[in-house]
């Protein structure tokens, strides 16, 4: 508070004229572009708010839309009930609370799921070598995989990837395409097979439905066969 | 099919418009020429014997039509200066640097849908923004743009102007009372209370000067001031031009005192209601409205249409091109081509990569400003009219770059610190300022009679 009267707007008006005169410090954005990093998608950090508490509200979005899942990261939930989690089980000690595990958006783990069995990857090294670890040739490298383990383990996919450098899911794109390729040994898959061999046909439903209703099922269409 | 027929059908597209535009165009500028030729002088003595009525129409149609390129021109003005004041570039795509963006501003507006709510009183609703437009555009009739371009010369042009710019506040009012919402009603009252408590101290400071000048006429006033600068009334009514510069900004409802129309507050308050053309001409009353209050300030205390100094030496421009003959003829033709020569040759020799035909452009548009510039500065010096009206502008954008300016800078007052800011402060102060007046006159006539 100054003693003269109107000093603080004459100061105020001296202060908007000299900025008038600065240079901008606009970007014409779809003209010019700031030259960033590929893959540059802000700044990684945790805000906090003005009584000194984190921002981050445990959501876990920032950890899902994470493309290189490089973002692990744990805390309280909303309410400040659970410790919740997001990233290698192995890292964190705690036990996962499953409600904290669903509302974080994670597969909730199954009680009745078994891993999968340990798979010895020695053979691939060989196979990959033979086809130089190009992947153009996946289709040729899948058929000795299953050649090799008599179906495609889940781990050997991965190893693949891997070494070869080709996405995951274009591995297991290239996969499910080929009818001859398999994810079960052949028995399971035979099993599978025959459920299916012995599961009625379609038609068996609506005749058996017919049969109970009388003609009452819908008149105005002919039923399917 | 007709002979007329089959040749119809034979012309192109541009054919036919021409057979149809050609003989169209001939037979109206035969009409219209035998029109002025054979009414003409019944016409004009027409006009001669109402001189007054026709000066008077004329001039109202002129400052109707001046206040829409003045409007646009200040609120680009106000666009780009706050951008620029907030270190942002502002308006650029439309136009060069985005000076036509207040134009389409314009279109928009008047594309837009002309709403009247559910029970708001449809008469009143549609005259509201015209009571405000007229209210200000009807003042600019008195003021003295230059000499001899006014609107009327009144003898109570300063009382007018106030009586008429006090109008204003009806359309306020009006709108409030008509949009059938007690919020807009609110904002009209408002409003009303603001213009009609800055309207005091706005009279009051200028009282001093109407003391002093003994007259009420702008002209004169104007005329009064004539000479160095030292001469404009600022000098003698420091205090007044001061009073006079706040509450005209409240009475035009600029920042810090647009609480009328507060944008970050309330909406838009007595104008909630309004939208399409019947907004946009109070949007247009506000600017033309800072355009008119600059005007008053400058014609008052900063001298008019006078320049800061007089011209110091005696110029009679003793020009006569008929004289010339056939040689005028020529030299239209030639001094174009010789001027775009001599100044493209320089530009054309700065550098070996400007090639001769960007030099040509390039002397082409330095010859075109180096002629308008000599067009001005002769117009400038034979005609005290141009002279005039070039400082007489250039004094009022002055102003109304410090009305934007004080909008880029200073935040709004509350509405009870602008009542007792007008009240407590404006009031006493602009009564000191006429006793002061007063009594200085008064010592000035006994001492020297």
């Amino acid at each position: 508070m100054s003693l003269v009267p109107g000093l603080g707007l004459a100061k105020g008006m001296a202060l908007t004229l000299r900025r008038f005169f600065e240079p901008k410090v606009t970007v014409m954005y779809p003209e010019d572009r700031r030259d960033v990093p590929h893959k540059f998608r802000g700044r990684l950090q945790l805000l906090y708010d003005e009584w000194g508490t984190l921002k981050c509200e445990t959501c876990f979005q920032c950890a899902q839309a994470c493309p290189i899942e490089c973002i692990d990261m744990g805390g309280i939930d909303t309410r400040g009930r659970y410790h919740v989690h997001w990233g290698a089980p192995e890292t964190y000690g705690e036990r996962r609370e499953e409600s904290a595990l669903r509302r974080s958006g994670r597969p909730v783990p199954d009680p009745a799921y078994r891993p999968f069995a340990a798979v010895d990857l020695g053979a691939l090294d060989g196979i990959l070598d033979e086809y130089d670890h190009d992947p153009a040739h996946m289709l040729a490298i899948l058929e000795a995989t299953q050649a090799a383990y008599g179906y495609l383990p889940v781990a050997a996919l991965k190893r693949i990837s891997q070494l070869t450098g080709a996405w995951y899911a274009m591995i297991y794109g290239t996969a499910t395409y080929y009818s001859h390729l398999r994810f079960e040994p052949a028995e399971a898959s035979a099993q599978a097979a025959a459920v299916a061999a012995h599961r009625p046909p379609e038609g068996a439903y609506l005749a058996a439905l017919d049969a109970a209703l009388g003609k009452r099922r819908n008149p105005g269409k002919p039923a399917r066969a | 099919m007709t002979v007329v027929g089959k040749s119809w059908s034979r012309l192109t597209l541009p054919g036919k418009i021409i057979f149809t535009v050609v003989p169209l165009l001939l037979v109206t500028t035969f009409v219209a020429v035998s029109a002025i030729v054979l009414l003409g002088p019944t016409i004009i003595d027409i006009l001669a014997a109402n001189l007054p009525i026709v000066r008077f129409v004329v001039a109202v149609t002129i400052v109707l039509l001046m206040t829409i390129p003045t409007a646009f021109l200040i609120i680009y003005m106000e666009m780009k200066v706050i951008a620029l004041m907030n270190l942002r570039i502002g308006p650029d795509r439309v136009g060069p640097f985005g000076s036509l963006l207040s134009v389409v501003h314009g279109l928009k507006v008047l594309m837009k849908e002309d709403f009247t709510p559910t029970g708001a009183d449809p008469i009143v609703f549609t005259w509201a923004p015209v009571v405000t437009y007229l209210a200000s555009v009807m003042t600019l009739l008195v003021i003295p743009f230059a000499p001899g371009i006014f609107g009327q010369d009144l003898n109570l042009a300063l009382l007018y102007f106030f009586a008429i710019g006090g109008l204003s506040v009806v359309g306020l009012l009006m709108a409030g009372w008509s949009s059938y919402n007690k919020y807009s009603l609110l904002g009209g009252l408002r409003s009303a209370a603001q213009v009609i408590s800055y309207e005091i101290p706005l009279t009051l400071s200028v009282v001093g000067l109407i003391l002093l000048a003994g007259t009420m006429s702008l002209n004169k006033i104007v005329e009064q001031q004539s000479g160095w600068f030292t001469d404009w009334y600022v000098f003698q009514q420091p205090l007044a031009v001061l009073i006079f510069f706040i509450a005209a900004t409240a009475e035009a409802n600029r920042t810090p005192f647009d609480l009328t129309e507060a944008d970050s507050e309330i909406v838009a308050g007595f104008a909630t209601e309004y939208s399409g053309m019947r907004f946009g001409f109070f949007f247009f009353a506000e600017y033309v409205n800072v355009f008119i209050i600059s005007a008053l300030t400058v014609t008052l205390f900063f001298g008019g249409w006078n320049a800061p100094f007089p011209w110091p030496w005696p110029v009679t421009l003793d020009l006569d091109p008929g004289s010339l003959g056939i040689l005028l003829l020529i030299l239209v033709a030639i001094v174009p081509l010789i001027l775009t020569i001599v100044f493209a040759a320089p530009v054309w020799m700065i550098s070996a990569r400007i090639k001769g035909w960007q030099a040509l452009i390039v002397g082409f548009i330095l010859a075109n400003l180096f002629i308008v510039a000599v067009i001005f500065g002769l117009a400038y010096v034979g005609l005290d009219w141009v002279a005039g009206i070039f400082w007489f502008l250039g004094k009022t954008y002055v102003f109304v770059f410090t009305f934007v300016w004080m909008r880029g800078t200073l935040p709004r007052v509350r509405i009870d610190q602008l009542m007792d800011f007008a009240w407590k402060w404006l009031l006493p102060a602009s009564l000191l300022n006429l006793f002061v007046t007063a009594a200085a006159i008064v010592v000035a006539r006994s001492v020297r009679p």
